[in-house]
């Protein structure tokens, strides 16, 4: 008998108002286990507002998230999903080694966890460096290895790539596929299309509201384009019409 | 015995504590402390009192007082006398770094999704920042304990050591005296969600605003109950009552007699457990931004 898996988010008529602007309005939608959804839109569209419902910091006006089958912001979610900030969420005047061991502490992660996650992200040879002096892409890859220590099921991405250089946007993606062929399920934001491409699923975003949610084929086909920001705008146009 | 040692509170504070002893902006604050402690404690009057010019002893002390504040038998005084101005102040200013840097490089939205409760990682942070005010008041003891020894060797005065009873009642309210500034700092870091404003309204609030009120509550009485029941009042009359300020004039800034010793201790005591229980509602209730 086929097994229905439980996805990794479930999204049920999402409101959210903040400093009385309705930022989401009645948004639904799902995010699958171990795989990479890409979330896409122009900024303002709401996407970091759904990230922080969905991670359990923002107040919610109405609706329901569940995040791996428990209702979002439980404490049984804490050492289950990781977050990386828009902002890389890290202290400059510790070295990068020193602010993954602050996580480690936190989370009661074995110590031996922080090279692990410092040789995933490639920040193993500056270990040493004290954070300040890292280039902008650097310090969001040391969030990124706080948010991996443990075995987080769901790692929340808020626009990771923004300011890497092309190759280490590469490296990022291909790090990505790597963590879901392992089972993770990866939510990332992002507004940079081309970036869809390298998703398995997509859910498009515009003044609060869905747009779209479907595999990047999918959408190109049913859009009839060739790539998805002419998806997204044909979307805009159907939506117009 | 390990469910005490591994428990997310203490996960929290170990946390916290290793960034407080990494982070330069802390020794920078205590180094400070130290070098303004040690200048007002010791170096003045020692310059004062080899030079015999008594302009900076206002109190109208003589030589021979001047060295007798020097010794090992003043310890208990001097340890707390620069408290309630700079002292108080500097504490603010860390409890304001401590809480208000999280918000401002976003580490506590990580920490409150992915750590332990938000009551519990605050709670770690408090637990961390008390330990921190007691581990800068022993260094302070340990170093005034050396100067005073060095005093006494080099005036060859002989070495009395105060009464524990005194030395315990002066470590303990200068805590508390320190520990009020502390928290006041971290609740302004909290409620401003950075270090910068919280650090800035402190600051005036402690040096400026209070000082400013007493002056206006000594021509208005309604004015002046306020001015009873503030931070500095209170913490500058606990240590007014350790140092017997009434009996041995101490014209040391912001050391006061306003409030008894007993009513500075519960006021002290209150804005304690006040301004705790107001930051653990804080976290609890405030979106992260």
């Amino acid at each position: 008998m086929a097994r229905t898996e439980l996805p990794a988010v479930a999204v049920e008529q999402l409101h959210v108002v903040r400093g009385g602007r309705v930022v989401i309005a009645g948004l639904s939608c799902t995010v699958r286990s171990g795989r990479i959804t890409g979330l896409l839109g122009p900024s303002g569209s709401g996407k970091s507002t759904l990230i922080r419902a969905i991670v359990g910091v923002q107040a919610v006006a109405g609706g329901a998230v569940r995040v791996l089958g428990e209702p979002a912001g439980s404490p049984v979610l804490r050492d289950r999903v990781g977050y990386v900030t828009q902002s890389p969420s890290v202290y400059p005047g510790l070295t990068v080694a020193e602010n993954v061991r602050f996580f480690a502490c936190v989370l009661g992660v074995s110590l031996q966890d922080v090279d692990r996650v410092l040789e995933v992200v490639d920040l193993a040879r500056y270990a040493d460096t004290m954070v300040g002096r890292l280039s902008g892409g650097e310090r969001s890859r040391v969030s990124l290895a706080s948010a991996l220590l443990g075995s987080p099921r769901l790692l929340v991405l808020d626009e990771p790539t923004v300011g890497l250089d092309p190759v280490l946007r590469v490296r990022l993606w291909d790090l990505f596929a790597a963590l879901a062929s392992e089972g993770i399920s990866l939510l990332v934001s992002s507004h940079v299309m081309d970036e869809a491409e390298r998703c398995d699923d997509l859910l498009l975003l515009r003044d609060g509201a869905l747009l779209a949610e479907d595999t990047p084929a999918g959408l190109l086909e049913r859009t009839g384009t060739d790539d998805v920001e002419a998806a997204f705008l044909a979307l805009i146009d159907e939506g117009a019409a | 015995m390990t469910a005490v040692i591994d428990n997310p509170m203490t996960r929290s504070t170990r946390a916290e504590l290793l960034r407080l002893r990494k982070w330069p902006a802390v020794w920078v604050t205590v180094a400070v402390w130290v070098a303004l402690a040690l200048m007002f404690g010791y170096l003045f009057p020692y310059l004062s009192y080899r030079t015999g010019d008594l302009s900076f002893a206002g109190d109208g002390d003589t030589r021979a007082q001047l060295l007798v504040e020097m010794l090992p038998a003043a310890l208990p005084t001097v340890l707390v006398q620069g408290l309630p101005m700079f002292g108080g102040a500097l504490a603010l200013v860390l409890g304001a770094i401590v809480a208000g840097n999280g918000y401002g490089w976003g580490t506590w939205k990580t920490v409150f999704t992915q750590g332990p409760s938000r009551p519990t990682t605050v709670g770690g942070s408090l637990v961390a920042l008390t330990i921190a005010v007691v581990g800068i008041l022993a260094l302070t003891l340990v170093l005034f304990t050396g100067v005073s020894l060095v005093v006494a060797g080099v005036e060859s005065q002989a070495v009395t050591w105060p009464a524990a009873g005194a030395l315990l009642e002066s470590f303990g309210g200068g805590f508390l005296v320190l520990e009020m500034w502390a928290l006041l700092g971290y609740t302004l870091g909290t409620v401003a969600r950075g270090p910068a404003l919280a650090v800035g309204l402190g600051l005036v609030w402690a040096l400026v605003v209070e000082n400013l009120l007493r002056g206006v509550g000594a021509l208005l009485g309604p004015v002046e109950a306020v001015t009873e029941v503030l931070p500095g009042t209170a913490g500058g009359s606990l240590v007014g009552a350790l140092i017997d300020v009434s009996a041995n004039p101490n014209e040391t800034p912001g050391i006061l007699d306003v409030l008894s010793g007993g009513q500075a201790l519960v006021t002290v005591t209150a804005y304690c457990v006040g301004l705790v229980v107001l930051v653990l509602v804080l976290v609890r209730r405030r979106d992260v931004a």
